[in-house]
């Protein structure tokens, strides 16, 4: 009893650690790759920055517009922070430190981050104001059709290793990680960007689009709710990357180092990875990102499940 | 093929992620201010002549000169000679034209004040009108 | 289909270049009629031309294209010496010319940057268009003493000769920033997603830019090979060798190309200028006092198309009627036949490549 306790206090403190350190991370390389330094006066190079942030968000006023649908409203952000804190159930941090190793692991994960979406609509169609159901209708319309592509490369991994349990993908990566297979370097491919596409990053992130319609779904969030929305962006990343680490490049595999610290360096990577192409390329327009994902991507997935399946079935 | 042309692109962020800033840490450096940079309209009481040229060419009106007659009707004073920070433009027309180089442009680029009043009527002929002359490096 | 929505892109919106209202009516999310609204930045600078004397006038001319400073100066200037017949010296031609074309190359930069902020490469070129933009305008700081508006011609020369190492300086910054150029190719000229961005959006052809007088880059990126500099050479630019870009489509893809192409030809002109800067003395004293009777009319190559000063003069100090005729009027004037049936998205991406600054339209 005690030590589920603290298994589940120790990855909620994980979370809270891990979006202040993502938050810093984010302005830190956005900054060296603009030759500029970024956040340098609180704290050593800034590493209290997230802190005095959090200290900003909490003493914010929280403005309640009028003509809201209160109750849709008030619990949006809940809809989107609590699946992502869900998802942590099923991460295999290293061999032993796994919360709950469910052996429907990536079902489980698959289906839980699709509530989002439900959180995203609520944001959009509670505030009362036109640009807050726009940039709603766009997000959910954008998350539901990336989730395909996902679901299929996602899919190809279970089928070579055998298990849908997250601890048994990262044993059945033990002679060759999955990522030098070229079947699954492709469902690679395809699995990065539909997570950026998910998680409304650049050049998916049209339902924030700051050049275009204000601040799209959490237009009219402010102080701690607001917090909670940048907090599950951020987190929502990580699990991202978490997951393409179990899936593709090992999990906590490696050698010498403990399991713990590959896991971290690996997720921490392709964190970076997502950061790099957040300051690189521009923002696809909405047309063209939803024919994107029908036109090439899906059939780009079935194409590869299905070959690779006759493959293994031979 | 169009993938070809993403990797570029990280490429040359990637090269410039490793570039130093070409940012400074203010306020802890500070970069000086080059020898022409027109900063606070500022006044050498003992070299101004009394011509009025300033006066006439300043383009927003910011400048009020006054000045009276001594009894040898020769000497001339000045009574009262004001800045209105809030009209001058910095276009530096003053220090051009002034034939003795009494009005002159200094160096100063921290001008915020706390007060909208300290700007209208600052006194040129005073020792201590401003605050961080040389830019703040002193 | 249901009624149209109309929505404000109102004074104060993150891409709208400056304070620019545009009243959009929508059906979902297709722009069906744009109108914009100005004024939001109206000075009055033309009627207080009439209570300047002409060196008084100088400063007010910064400040109609805040981004081209010194090149509305030396339109205004060369208007005043048409008008009244005062020479220029030979140096202070060649001094005038490297200055105005440094500053044409700074322009584009900033308008390169602004419109790939505005298509959603989040701040990166920017940062990268203003890195080299500051070498520029350390330079101006250094020539003149200010970053923004210069003040620096002067009705019969310029306010002040160059420093010394001033041309060692400016050949450093032509050799860098020929590499950046390449650098900004690779970054986005060919990226996939910037040409499916820009490409076929907003096209202009030939006939409608002519009947709208569209001018400058817009112009020179629907194939039309019109350039002032060419055609009714002022200064010494027929001295010089140089070319002029032209796009073949008219997109929004085709005015960033020329305005790239744009960048390197200047550093053509100057490398060529700054190899032949004649001795002699480009300072015109500001005391000189000047006063005539005559009317002119002058147009020059602004970066974003023909600034043309138009001045009557009845024997006074101070001239009767200026009259400034901005290029960025004309070419605002083009988006509501670009726009119409574009996505929203879209009319962002044509209002960023048309390039417009707001103080040059409401003065």
């Amino acid at each position: 009893m005690i030590v589920i306790l603290l298994k589940g206090v120790s990855v909620l403190g994980f979370i809270a650690f891990s979006a202040m350190f993502l938050i810093w991370l984010e302005r830190k390389v956005s900054a060296k790759i603009q030759n500029r330094m970024g956040p340098m006066m609180t704290g050593f190079h800034g590493s209290l920055q997230p802190v005095a942030d959090t200290i900003k968000l909490l003493l914010k006023e929280d403005i309640v517009p009028q003509g809201v649908d209160f109750i849709t409203w008030w619990l949006a952000p809940f809809f989107v922070t609590v699946p992502v804190v869900m998802a942590f159930l099923v991460i295999p941090f290293s061999s032993k430190w796994i919360a709950l190793d469910l052996n429907v692991g990536v079902l489980y994960i698959c289906s839980v981050t699709s509530i989002c979406v439900l959180g995203i609509f609520m944001a959009g169609w509670g505030s009362n104001n036109k640009y807050s159901l726009l940039g709603g209708m766009r997000s959910a319309a954008q998350i539901i059709s990336y989730e395909v592509p996902l679901l299929l490369s996602v899919l190809l991994v279970v089928m070579q290793s055998g298990t849908m349990s997250m601890q048994g993908i990262v044993h059945a990566q033990e002679h060759c990680w999955f990522i030098f297979r070229p079947h699954l370097a492709l469902a690679f491919i395809i699995y990065t960007i539909a997570a950026t596409a998910e998680c409304n990053r650049v050049p998916f992130d049209i339902p924030e689009a700051e050049s275009e319609l204000v601040a799209g779904y959490h237009t009219e969030y402010s102080g701690m709710k607001f917090a909670m929305f940048f907090v599950a962006e951020y987190t929502n990343m990580f699990i991202i990357s978490a997951i393409a680490t179990t899936l593709f490049f090992g999990g906590w595999q490696g050698p010498f180092l403990p399991g713990l610290v590959w896991f971290l360096l690996k997720s921490y990577g392709f964190v970076f990875f997502l950061m790099w192409m957040r300051w690189t390329l521009p923002r696809l327009r909405m047309d063209q990102m939803m024919s994107f994902a029908w036109k090439f991507l899906t059939p780009i997935a079935l194409l590869n499940l299905l070959i690779s399946g006759w493959f293994m079935v031979r | 093929m169009g993938a070809y042309s993403i990797f570029k692109g990280f490429k040359v962020t990637f090269k410039n992620y490793f570039k130093k800033s070409v940012t400074l840490h203010y306020p802890i450096v500070k970069k000086p201010m080059t020898d022409r940079f027109r900063g606070m309209v500022d006044l050498k009481p003992p070299d101004c002549v009394i011509c009025y040229q300033c006066i006439k060419i300043c383009p927003t009106a910011a400048l009020d000169l006054g000045h009276k007659v001594l009894e040898d009707n020769k000497t001339k004073n000045i009574t009262k000679f004001t800045f209105n920070a809030e009209l001058c433009c910095f276009c530096g027309l003053c220090e051009e034209i002034c034939p003795t180089d009494a009005i002159f442009l200094n160096k100063m680029y921290e001008v915020s004040y706390f007060d909208h009043k300290d700007l209208l009527n600052i006194d040129l002929m005073s020792d201590h009108k401003y605050k961080n002359v040389d830019g703040g490096t002193s | 289909m249901g009624e149209l929505l109309t929505v404000n892109m109102g004074p104060q919106h993150p891409s709208t270049h400056g304070v620019l209202y545009l009243e959009l009516k929508m059906d979902g999310e297709i722009v069906v009629d744009c109108k914009p609204h100005l004024g939001y930045l109206h000075r009055g600078i033309e009627k207080i031309a009439e209570n300047r004397t002409y060196t008084q006038f100088i400063p007010f001319t910064d400040r109609l294209d805040y981004l081209a400073s010194m090149n509305n100066n030396l339109a205004y200037c060369l208007a005043v010496e048409k008008l009244l017949n005062i020479a220029v010296t030979d140096r202070a031609q060649y001094l005038r010319v490297i200055i105005a074309e440094l500053n044409r190359a700074v322009s584009h930069l900033v308008a390169i940057g602004t419109f790939a902020q505005d298509l959603g490469a989040y701040a990166t070129p920017l940062f990268y268009a203003f890195r080299d933009r500051e070498k520029i305008i350390d330079l101006f700081d250094s020539i003149c003493g200010a970053r923004l508006t210069y003040n620096y011609m002067r009705i019969g020369g310029v306010s002040a000769d160059i420093p010394a190492g001033t041309e060692q300086l400016i050949k450093d910054f032509i050799a860098y920033e020929r590499k950046q150029l390449i650098e900004y190719n690779e970054l986005l000229t060919y990226n996939v997603i910037f040409l499916a961005r820009s490409k076929k959006i907003g096209v202009l052809s030939k006939e409608t830019a002519l009947n709208y007088s569209v001018t400058g880059p817009n112009l020179r990126a629907s194939g039309v090979k019109w350039d002032v500099r060419k055609e009714e050479p002022y200064l010494v630019y027929n001295k010089f060798d140089f070319d002029i870009p032209v796009g073949a489509n008219g997109d929004s893809w085709d005015r960033f190309k020329v305005k790239l192409d744009e960048i390197s030809q200047s550093l053509r002109i100057i490398e060529q200028a700054i190899g032949a800067i004649p001795e002699g003395n480009p300072v015109s004293k500001v005391n000189r006092v000047f006063r005539g009777t005559g009317e002119v009319y002058l147009r020059t190559e602004n970066p974003r198309g023909e600034l043309g000063f138009y001045l009557v003069a009845e024997g006074g100090f101070t001239p009767y009627r200026c009259k400034i005729r901005s290029p960025s009027f004309s070419n605002l004037s083009v988006l509501r036949e670009l726009t119409r049936g574009l996505n929203i998205s879209d009319l962002v991406c044509v209002l960023g490549s048309l390039d417009i600054v707001m103080g040059e339209i409401d003065r």
